[in-house]
């Protein structure tokens, strides 16, 4: 029980302590650095109890069940918690190692630690409104984060005002659903929403994947992405890409497919259609840049596509491919925008395991996040969805190695005159590629950890179908 | 706008505004209110003061340089107290005395471990409200 607790109560307590001090001095960094490893090492604890016992559940004030507020770890909340955790612990020690410019920085990955923490942790809708917005308001901050913060404060804005208005949709639809449920209580909710009248249900459904799409930067929803990820710092751009991103692939799966099945299914090929859409816009804007920050974002916007179509294709093949990719993607995306900011010897070589992981070339673990997504397409039958899924692929593979050709194999680019980096940063990034490709040969534990969180999912899916 | 209206006002709703907060703060056990409702009220109060006698004024008065540290005070309070329980082995936010057990009372109040959280609720919001208000005086005034 007090698992459950401690990672949430160390990085929050731990932000709140490092917001009264300078965050520019070395000590204070690596006390956040610190801080996040305990909170990381407690989730991978808490994880190891999951798998083993199952569901973890807390009320908390020993109040009744319904009455207090409930946290929970199950497959596919502990799988998110500990990724994004890591990706923001690595993301801190970059930016440690590379000297913080900013006495806010470290507080304020350790605030979003403890946002998305919660986020992952609780079982309550409310609260999970509440640790979303503790998880954004760090994001809007960070977002002008390093030098010239005033060029960045356009796009910064943009990023706000329409965070915000996701919010707003997404706390309307946490209000609808207690009005018409009477419960913030997932599971509680879960089971009146499949007996409540079902137009109004729709709505909130429609909310919710408006809140998260825009939060996943998907097709319609995506025009704020682009500008913050290229303007953002290198350790920003893998924290928004590689951690806050993953609410929205969070959301949307436990949303989408554990509190509103019948919507999900429902709404299946728009949301495929949807899906397709942001797969091609994204290759096709990323195949026409030359900007190694450009292509990542629009790059992001394309893998975000894969997530909702496998999301959408559902059941346990589906929901499983939707886990294992959003978590190689997020992994992918920190270790590449991570790199793009270094110069050096061994730079291309972290580099290029990031972009095999990309266009799913074994032995990288995002050869595991393909085969999944094929897996999903053959189980839906639909020779158009193949197709698209085996273009994307491929575009991916065309814009991936481009940019890595014309970012690291010109003479010009490689003998521009720059420094070589710092070696402990050229280091982090290559054990993090070592790590991206370890899980390719050897994706036992994410495998079978995504597959809890499918099988959990299609339980669901499953009981509340008619 | 600075008239003798505003500023005759202000001072005599000051004051007031105080004495609502502590009232809400304390009440919220047996009526309605908390901690963060009295953290706003107060902080209207401060508004008060930045709005009819601007901010030089306001900085003379009231130690408006602490409103963060103020803020992240209440926080590690409220943070303390919610998650202390853990050290006994109960579930995050269980306040001390348990239900159904003598409290010790001093006239409405009643001590329990919530009245801290509260306490620390109530100084997260006025340090943020305080804080946001100064900030804002600044980028209007320039000079500060």
């Amino acid at each position: 029980m007090t698992l459950l607790v401690l990672p949430l109560a160390v990085v929050w307590l731990g932000a709140a302590l490092l917001a009264l001090l300078d965050g520019r001095r070395r000590f204070v960094g690596w006390a956040a650095v610190a801080v996040l490893g305990a909170n990381v090492a407690g989730l991978a604890a808490l994880g190891a109890r999951v798998t083993e016992d199952g569901r973890q559940e807390l009320v908390t004030g020993n109040w009744p069940r319904g009455v207090g507020i409930t946290l929970a770890a199950d497959e596919l909340g502990i799988i998110f918690a500990v990724l994004s955790s890591a990706v923001l612990l690595v993301a801190l020690l970059y930016e440690v190692l590379a000297g913080v410019r900013s006495r806010t920085f470290p507080s304020l990955v350790l605030f979003m630690a403890a946002g998305l923490t919660g986020l992952f942790l609780t079982g309550d809708l409310f609260n999970f409104f509440v640790f979303f917005e503790l998880s954004m308001i760090p994001a809007y901050v960070l977002s002008v984060y390093g030098d010239q913060a005033r060029r960045k404060i356009g796009a910064a804005f943009i990023f706000a005002v329409v965070n915000l208005l996701g919010s707003f949709i997404f706390l309307i639809s946490v209000a609808g659903t207690y009005h018409v449920t009477g419960t913030l209580e997932m599971r509680d909710a879960a089971e009146r929403l499949a007996d409540a009248e079902p137009a109004s249900v729709m709505l909130i459904a429609v909310g919710v994947f408006v809140a998260f799409g825009v939060k996943l930067g998907l097709f319609p929803f995506h025009f704020w992405l682009p500008p913050i990820y290229v303007g953002a710092t290198p350790a920003v751009a893998a924290i928004l890409s590689g951690a806050l991103a993953n609410i929205g692939a969070y959301g949307l799966l436990r949303f989408g497919a554990a509190l509103l099945p019948a919507e999900l299914e429902l709404g299946a090929r728009a949301l495929v259609v949807i899906g397709s859409v942001s797969i091609l816009y994204g290759a096709m804007q990323a195949l026409s840049r030359r900007d190694v920050r450009e292509v990542l974002a629009y790059s992001s916007i394309g893998q975000a596509g894969y997530i909702l179509v496998a999301l959408a294709v559902g059941g346990r093949v589906g929901f499983f491919a939707a886990v294992v990719y959003a978590v190689v993607n997020s992994a992918n995306k920190a270790l590449l925008f991570l790199t793009a900011g270094l110069r050096g010897w061994l730079v291309g070589a972290a580099f290029v395991v990031g972009a095999f992981s990309v266009a799913g070339v074994p032995p990288s673990a995002g050869f595991f996040g393909k085969v999944a997504i094929f897996q999903a397409g053959v189980a839906e039958e639909s020779i158009a969805l193949l197709v698209l899924l085996f273009v994307g692929g491929a575009l991916s593979f065309v814009y991936m190695f481009q940019i890595y050709q014309h970012a690291f194999w010109r003479p010009e680019a490689s003998a521009g005159g720059r420094e070589p980096s710092p070696a402990v940063l050229r280091g982090l990034t290559l054990g993090l590629a070592g790590v991206v490709v370890a899980f390719g040969i050897w994706p036992e534990p994410l495998l079978a950890l995504s597959g809890g969180a499918a099988d959990l999912l299609a339980g669901d899916a499953g009981e509340s179908a008619p | 706008m600075r008239t003798i209206l505003t500023e005759t006002v202000a001072r005599l709703l000051v004051a007031p505004a105080f004495a609502v907060a502590a009232a809400i703060l304390v009440k919220g056990y047996a009526d309605v209110g908390d901690g963060f409702a009295a953290g706003v009220v107060a902080g209207l109060g401060v508004l008060l003061l930045f709005a009819a006698f601007g901010a030089r004024a306001t900085h003379r008065v009231l130690p408006v340089r602490r409103a963060f540290a103020v803020a992240v005070s209440g926080l590690l309070v409220a943070l303390v107290v919610g998650f202390a329980p853990l050290l006994a082995g109960d579930p995050p936010f269980t306040h001390r005395p348990p239900p159904e057990e003598q409290v010790v009372k001093l006239g409405t109040l009643e001590l329990i471990s919530a009245v801290a959280f509260d306490v620390g609720v109530f100084a997260l919001v006025l340090g943020v409200v305080v804080g946001s208000l100064d900030y804002a005086a600044r980028v209007r005034k320039g000079d500060w």
